[in-house]
């Protein structure tokens, strides 16, 4: 429950230096272009103060402040849960790198295959096919029919 | 899933280049057109019309595709046509005209110099003109000098023909306007003044044409670019009263004659730059491609490279005080 | 008038014409599955296929394969938590939840027969108001659209939640979506707001890339922490039998199908207000029609309501927004834009004629879009079921085929990698808020809305003064604003009169 509650506070937290950075940028505009980021930033900044001062003082009951949305799983071990979600970030931003750094025809068919190989650990047969329809939906859809400009990759830029 | 993939492949060899017969540089190639927009916009209309045509007048019949980088009012693309794209003659741009201004009044992002670029012209010009609703009872420019109350002019907003245009009129030709910026898109301000909200509007001559054929607004002045049918109207630097504000009306309105700039990366090799160049000027006078931009209501007017470099230099010409000047006027801007 | 409306029909039930329909609602049925196939986009890829077709065949082509990629957009939604389209993102809070019960089927025949139902009543609602539809629009000036966007940001109130602290939390990611409305070049001063010196966030922030962030990125975190398949280790029987109980929740809910509908409809006529609006005040709509709070509680959980609202609008919607541009020749999104130039294309001039002398051909567009719906929704029935599997196959094989398809349909809105950073950003946003229990629903509302209302503020101030806030479409708009606002806590109060003592 610490941890939530950390992130709970930190969100709020986040919430309001938002709406102080707002406020503050909205200083030097003029009139117009600053009056409705003022309009929403004070009342952003004082909810936000104030939802961060609920989380740390008061203990959150189970029902209480329930949001119309879904809610994390509860069925796994937490230090399991952590693990995993760790990793899976980890995936999605080391995705992100990959399309940086070799650009995006060659980063998706390679991000299938290793999550595939790695994180799936599935055998080589299903990870080649699903690999291969990667490559084709990236190649033959995007990049051939529709044309899509993908950027080159970092360590070819540096090449060329 | 397997119907899908079938459809890919059947799709796929569609854009997958013939077999090569001959020694064209562009035999077998893809030239691509980065378009500064969305799909959609008249920017990218253009584009897809020369990409159907182009090919006739290239030496080889490349493929020619079309690739949207929309952002910062096409100083991305135009970014990336200067300095990331290879000079190769494979990748051309085409971005909005505004951006000399945007160059003279060193916006922020810029990184490119237009007087470098390798120019192949421009496929249309275009006239900003001021255009009010048709029962509007203003007939001259006299009246709406005199009007007692402002007229109402709908705007996006700064930097753009709809709000600059009519912003220098009131500020040096004394026009009795109220400017209202904050239309999403220049078709909203159409709208509005259909339903009254406003009652008149500046912008691209060809943009508000359909509406003029309609009935619904009449034109009442016009800038310096000369486009057909609007010749008689005031021209908005005759109006104004000083020569800061002729001079500035000028810059402003100079870039409007390559409306729809086409220009490849600096340094392209001139022999495929002259490839370029004649099969821009040939695909602006193919029957075919007249007829259906006519039809499209895309009006053809090619500028050639070396009027379009003079006008990127006049504009780009000024003084620096001048230029100072200018920003207080002109943003650039969507 | 009731003669255009059958002669309309006639003319796509020519074979050729009906053809030519066929293969755009098969080229629509792709462009909506998968994101980053963005409408406009083949669209636009399509125009030089119409320059040979007749005007109807033209419209049958184009607007068959516009209209059923909502439809789509949907299955993608419920099956995988990514938004197919960017105005399908609202069908992933409940149709998704559901997907995760076990209950895919249901929730994709409920999505289905919501879409068929909302583009029949569109269809019908539109040809019925034909009559009034230009002083309707004409009366919706900046000043009512202003009103319009606060009574949906007043939905942010009933979508947050019960309890104080709940609706704390929904006004704050109200109050953060409607900020980042606010950033790119401000058309007042022309100022670039919150762009921190980037190019790309010039324009402001796109929906797509932002909501695929907000729902995908937390859908995958999820199903990498549970490891399991989307539906679970649940039983399998559940799946299959769920398309017809879908789709008998549609007519079990009917009115707030009608309703919801008849919102999007609404939504969809009025010019300038975006694609993404109609969906999620539908939600809102559908979440404030639930009866006590042990109903609300179960929105965002799996609640049948919560898809066929939005799923109802959505299609709705698309009829309503032929009329700006084929009355006024003003396009309301870039699929129209490129609509309207293939009405110049075969020579038909957009304007009051077209409600007038053209009723015919408009008529034919709305039946096209009815027909290409059935069609689709036939279709889509055979499938449902083995698509609905779906949700069987091991996480570990889905998750990077569905990050693959959050990434690209990220990217394809702006062909930049600025999209892909949105994204990643959006992603951990929402998957913090699911965490600390902030509904993301309001944010996406504020986020839609929050451009709307500021724009037309200013032109209602700079044009009327103050005069505007008499207006007597204002005066009814401000009215409903309350109605709105109080709605949750005239609920609260009633719930604390019977039940107040028991939990204290």
């Amino acid at each position: 429950m610490k941890t939530a509650l950390n992130l709970r506070f930190l969100l709020a937290f986040a919430a309001a230096l938002a709406a102080f950075y707002a406020l503050y940028a909205s200083l030097h505009w003029p009139f117009r272009a600053a009056l409705f980021p003022r309009v929403i930033g004070i009342p952003l900044l004082l909810l936000a103060l104030a939802e961060m001062l609920l989380s740390v003082l008061r203990e959150e009951k189970e029902r209480e402040g329930h949001a119309v949305d879904f809610e994390l799983t509860t069925d796994v071990d937490p230090v399991v849960a952590r693990k995993r979600t760790l990793a899976i970030l980890g995936w999605i931003v080391g995705f992100l790198l990959l399309i940086v750094l070799t650009g995006f025809p060659i980063a998706v068919p390679l991000f299938v295959f290793l999550y595939l190989r790695i994180a799936g650990r599935e055998g080589w047969v299903l990870t080649i096919l699903i690999t291969g329809v990667s490559w084709l939906f990236m190649d033959g859809l995007f990049n051939r029919l529709l044309h899509l400009p993908f950027p080159q990759g970092w360590l070819f830029a540096l090449w060329s | 899933m397997r119907q899908l993939t079938a459809l890919l492949f059947f799709l796929a060899s569609l854009w997958i280049p013939g077999f090569s017969h001959g020694a064209a540089y562009y035999e077998g190639k893809t030239l691509t057109i980065v378009v500064g927009y969305k799909p959609g916009g008249g920017y990218d209309r253009y584009a897809r019309l020369f990409q159907k045509f182009l090919p006739r007048y290239i030496p080889g019949n490349p493929t020619v595709v079309i690739q949207n980088m929309p952002g910062a009012n096409s100083i991305i693309a135009a970014n990336h046509i200067y300095s990331v794209a290879k000079p190769d003659g494979l990748t051309i741009g085409t971005f909005n005209n505004g951006l000399v201004i945007a160059q003279l009044t060193k916006v922020e992002g810029v990184r490119f110099d237009l007087t470098k670029m390798a120019w192949i012209g421009s496929t249309a010009s275009d006239a900003a003109i001021l255009a009010v609703r048709a029962d509007v009872p203003h007939k001259t420019v006299d009246d709406l000098r005199k009007a007692k109350e402002p007229i109402v002019i709908g705007a996006t907003g700064p930097g753009s023909s709809t709000y600059d245009f009519p912003a220098l009129l009131k500020e040096f030709a004394g026009l009795n306007f109220k400017l209202v910026p904050g239309y999403s898109s220049s078709s909203d301000v159409m709208l509005a003044i259909e339903r009254k909200e406003a009652d008149g509007r500046g912008g691209s001559y060809a943009s508000i044409l359909p509406f003029i054929e309609r009935g619904l607004v009449r034109p009442m002045i016009r800038t310096r670019v000369v486009v057909p049918e609007i010749e008689k109207l005031p021209v908005d630097e005759d109006l104004a009263a000083s020569a800061k504000g002729k001079a500035i009306m000028a810059v402003r309105s100079t870039p409007e004659i390559i409306y729809r700039p086409y220009a490849a990366p600096p340094g392209t090799p001139a022999e495929t730059m002259k490839i370029l160049r004649d099969a821009f000027a040939k695909a602006s006078r193919d029957k075919d491609l007249l007829a259906e931009a006519k039809k499209t209501k895309l009006p053809i007017d090619f500028v050639a490279a070396e009027d379009a470099v003079k006008v990127v230099q006049e504009v780009l010409r000024q003084p620096p005080e001048m230029a100072q000047e200018i920003t207080k006027y002109i943003k650039f801007g969507d | 008038m009731l003669d255009a409306f059958i002669l309309g029909l006639a003319t796509i039930f020519q074979w050729q014409t009906f053809l030519i329909m066929l293969l755009g609602i098969f080229l629509g049925f792709w462009v909506g599955l998968l994101p980053g196939l963005g409408g406009s986009t083949t669209l636009a890829l399509m125009l030089p296929f119409i320059y040979k077709m007749s005007p109807v065949e033209a419209f049958a082509f184009l607007l068959g394969m516009h209209s059923v990629v909502a439809t789509t957009g949907d299955i993608t939604s419920v099956l995988f938590g990514v938004p197919g389209e960017g105005t399908t993102a609202a069908t992933i809070l409940d149709g998704h939840a559901m997907a995760k019960k076990g209950e895919a089927g249901r929730a994709l025949g409920a999505a289905l027969m919501s879409s068929l139902v909302g583009a029949l009543i569109g269809a019908f609602a539109l040809a019925l108001s034909i009559p009034v539809v230009r002083p309707l629009v004409l009366t919706f000036g900046a000043p009512e659209l202003f009103m319009l966007a606060v009574v949906g940001i007043a939905f942010i109130s009933s979508l947050s939640g019960q309890g104080g602290r709940a609706l704390l939390r929904g006004i704050l990611g109200g109050l953060l979506g409607l900020l980042i409305a606010m950033v790119g070049q401000d058309p007042q001063a022309g100022v670039q707001r919150f762009t921190f010196g980037q190019l790309y966030l010039w324009g402001g922030l796109d929906l797509v890339p932002v909501l695929v962030g907000l729902f995908a990125i937390p859908e995958i975190i999820d199903l990498a922490i549970r490891g399991t398949a989307i539906a679970g280790d649940l039983p399998k029987e559940n799946l299959s039998s769920g398309v017809w109980e879908g789709i008998k929740d549609t007519f079990r809910h009917f009115w707030l199908t009608v309703r919801c509908s008849l919102i999007g409809t609404f939504i969809g006529i009025m010019p300038g207000l975006g694609g993404g609006v109609a969906q999620w005040i539908s939600y809102g709509h559908a979440v404030q029609s639930a009866r006590g709070d042990e109903e609300r509680r179960g929105f965002g959980r799996g609640d049948v309501r919560g898809v066929l609202g939005p799923g109802a609008a959505n299609n709705s919607k698309e009829g309503g927004a032929l009329i700006p541009t084929i009355a006024f020749g003003v396009p309301g999104s870039s699929a129209m834009a490129i609509l309207l130039g293939a009405f110049f294309l075969q020579g038909i001039m957009p304007g009051p004629d077209m409600l007038d002398k053209y009723l015919v051909v408009t008529f034919s567009m709305v039946w096209t879009m009815v027909v290409a719906n059935i069609i689709t929704v036939a279709v889509s029935l055979i499938f449902l079921n083995q698509l609905a599997k779906l949700t069987l196959v091991r996480g570990s094989i889905l998750i990077p085929f569905i990050l693959f398809l959050a990434f690209i349909g990220a990217y394809t809105s702006n062909n930049h990698l600025g999209d892909l950073l949105v994204l990643l950003v959006f992603g951990l946003l929402g998957y913090a808020m699911i965490c600390c229990g902030w509904p993301r629903a309001p944010l996406v509302l504020g986020f839609v809305l929050g451009k709307i209302a500021e724009n037309n503020f200013y032109i209602s101030t700079i044009r009327y003064g103050s005069s505007w806030l008499l207006r007597p479409v204002v005066l009814i708009l401000i009215i409903l604003t309350v109605v709105v606002l109080l709605y949750p806590f005239i609920r609260f109060e009633r719930k604390g009169a019977s039940e107040g003592d028991a939990t204290a």
